[in-house]
């Protein structure tokens, strides 16, 4: 019968060269690291086991002194093994194919050590929980192909060996067991393989992409200087390239708000306290409204407030600025300001233009200016706010605003 | 009297030119130019120049780094920072470093000429964009966790958060003066104590850091 042994050695044996294949590279074994670990802390636990029934048992053994040769040949495997396949090497398939062999052979041996009473009805000498390991270490090397396969060698080893051709399912579940163990180990080492596998893609987008921001912040920094000194220059020039000069400015602004944007770090970063749902930053919705006669100032942290609220507050704003071009005068600038107050933020938009003399407020109204005012005032009291208007004539129009962040104090006015 | 010598800090040669050949028509020397960090140290502390001109994105570093290293090395030049791209965390960050002014590259040249004599007169070259980060990160500071061990928390009196509001809202001097009733020159010392201040306690906080850590 110890033939019978020898032909699962082999299959087993092919098995594993034939499957191995490029499943488990060194590189990507790194996700399957925490398994092997396991694995050999599984297989100390299994070898105590072992010993235990070997103690147990040696008593009823025709060769007790054989017997216990070979459960110490088992006891230095197992440390062979534990030690060797807790490293990430190349000589790690070559263990395990030798971990099939070892176990279907201490399993033979069986039979040297003990007459057919004993055999027939016991476990093997190496006891299935040990040889379990065989199964384990496949299944993690080449996946639940190799684990399944594995196992069922082994399961037709102990059963030839045992003599127990018609097989009772039953009544030993020794198969069963071994062919799950392998089929459940295999996928887990495959999952942990493939989430691996899609943590390092992520985790080269995410470089790439940083390196791509990084070059071109560098190459808008380039044009951002080209942009500022034709505007200088062509300023000083007068003339004609006047034209150029505030062509080039608009874009140079243009340009300035969309890096400033790209650098302000992400809320993942964890610099910034997280964005909660339906909160975002006020910032860029204020700077979209700069340009060459309208500055935004704003604190270099995000401000936070919630999503149609920061909406609303904008809308006011670019109602308020499109106003000061109406009516400040030609060349007026517009001064826009966002001060965070933790609970509150105040804006403020502020013209150096003509402003209205007392006397010009009927007029004023009667050009639908007070109109827009009063729409202004309108919404900023939706939101639960305050704005105010103030009036220097000669020197401009300023409106403040101040709104809660979050609608939670609506009834606040 | 001696001509004001200045620095220039930028890794654009283009820039570094044009604005070199402004300084100098307006009576400055420029006694040195500097592309990057180290640069600008070596020499910084070969010339000592009375301003320095810096550009906020260098090659090996920031502006702010380019800053605090200048300043350590020269420690009586004052450091104007002059940025195309930022008005944002990185011009904090010199500020903080010890800057004491900020314009943006557009600015025209007589604007520059007056920025460059200001800064070498000691005092403070604000935008309103530069006044709005300042008056945001005293905010913050009021806001954030109180600290026991941090006794040097930098706070802005009524008065100063008054003035630096208004350099937001795009206010001269002047009229700053002329809508609180102050002279220029009390609104000058305003605004320039707000940047002293933050400054302090930045040299404070990195003291306090380096003992922490045994440096």
């Amino acid at each position: 019968m110890s033939r019978g042994g020898t032909a699962a050695v082999s299959r087993g044996g092919t098995a594993a060269v034939s499957l191995l294949g490029p499943q488990e590279d060194r590189k990507d074994s790194r996700a399957t690291e925490p398994l092997w670990r396991a694995a050999q802390v599984f297989r100390l636990a299994t070898l105590v086991y072992a010993v235990s029934y070997q103690v147990a048992s040696v008593s009823d053994y025709t060769r007790p002194t054989l017997s216990w040769v070979m459960v110490a040949l088992m006891a230095v495997w197992s440390g062979l093994a534990a030690v060797g396949l807790s490293r990430n090497t190349a000589a790690r398939r070559w263990l395990v194919a030798a971990d099939q062999v070892v176990v279907v052979a201490l399993m033979a041996s069986t039979r040297l050590v003990s007459d057919q009473d004993w055999y027939s009805t016991h476990q093997t000498l190496p006891t299935t929980l040990w040889a379990t390991n065989a199964v384990i270490s496949a299944a993690i090397l080449g996946g639940p192909w190799l684990g399944v396969a594995s196992g069922a060698a082994i399961s037709v080893a102990s059963a030839l060996v045992r003599g127990q051709i018609d097989l009772d399912l039953w009544r030993d579940a020794t198969a069963p067991i071994l062919i799950s163990v392998g089929l459940a180990l295999g996928l887990a080492a495959n999952t942990a393989r493939r989430s691996h596998a899609q943590l390092e893609r992520a985790a080269r987008l995410t470089a790439a992409a940083e390196a791509r921001e990084r070059l071109g912040r560098e190459v808008h920094d380039g044009v951002l200087q080209v942009l500022a000194y034709v505007r200088r220059r062509g300023t000083e020039i007068g003339g004609p390239t006047l034209e150029l000069a505030t062509l080039a400015g608009e874009q140079e602004v243009a340009l300035r708000e969309l890096i400033s944007e790209q650098a302000v770090p992400s809320p993942a970063s964890g610099r910034y306290p997280q964005h909660s749902d339906g909160d975002v930053d006020l910032r860029p919705l204020l700077r979209g409204e700069a340009s060459t006669t309208v500055w935004v100032s704003a604190p270099a942290v995000p401000v936070l407030m919630a999503r149609e609220r920061a909406a609303e507050v904008a809308a006011v704003v670019r109602t308020a600025l499109s106003n000061v071009e109406l009516h400040a005068g030609g060349g007026a600038k517009a001064y826009v300001l966002l001060e965070d107050l933790g609970e509150e933020v105040i804006v403020s938009v502020r013209d150096d233009g003509v402003g209205f003399a007392p006397g010009r407020l009927a007029e004023a109204e009667a050009e639908g200016r007070m109109g827009v005012s009063r729409s202004i005032l309108g919404r900023v009291a939706d939101l639960g706010g305050a704005a105010t208007l103030e009036n220097t004539p000669g020197e401009g129009v300023e409106w403040e605003i101040r709104v809660r962040k979050q609608a939670s104090g609506k009834g606040r006015a | 009297m001696e001509p004001l010598t200045v620095m220039v800090v930028d890794d654009h040669p283009m820039w570094r030119d044009g604005v070199a050949r402004d300084l100098e028509a307006a009576g400055f020397a420029v006694v040195a130019t500097a592309d990057g960090v180290t640069a600008a140290r070596t020499r910084a502390a070969a010339v000592r120049p009375a301003v320095v001109l810096m550009d906020m994105q260098l090659p090996d570093g920031n502006g702010a780094q380019a800053t605090a290293a200048v300043l350590a090395a020269s420690p009586d030049s004052t450091v104007l920072v002059l940025s195309a791209s930022a008005e944002r965390e990185d011009v904090l960050e010199a500020i903080k470093a010890g800057a004491t002014g900020y314009l943006v590259k557009s600015a025209s040249a007589a604007e520059l000429v007056d920025a460059v004599r200001a800064t070498a007169a000691g005092q403070a070259v604000f935008t309103p964009g530069l006044a709005g980060l300042v008056l945001g990160e005293y905010r913050r500071i009021a806001s954030g966790p109180s600290d026991d061990r941090a006794p040097e928390v930098p706070r802005l009196t009524e008065r100063e958060t008054e003035v630096l509001r208004l350099v937001a809202k795009g206010l001269s001097a002047k009229q700053i003066a002329t809508r609180l009733t102050l002279s220029h020159r009390t609104v000058e010392n305003h605004v320039q104590a707000t940047l002293r201040k933050l400054q302090l306690a930045n040299r404070v906080e990195l003291t306090r850091y380096a003992i922490e850590r045994g440096l």
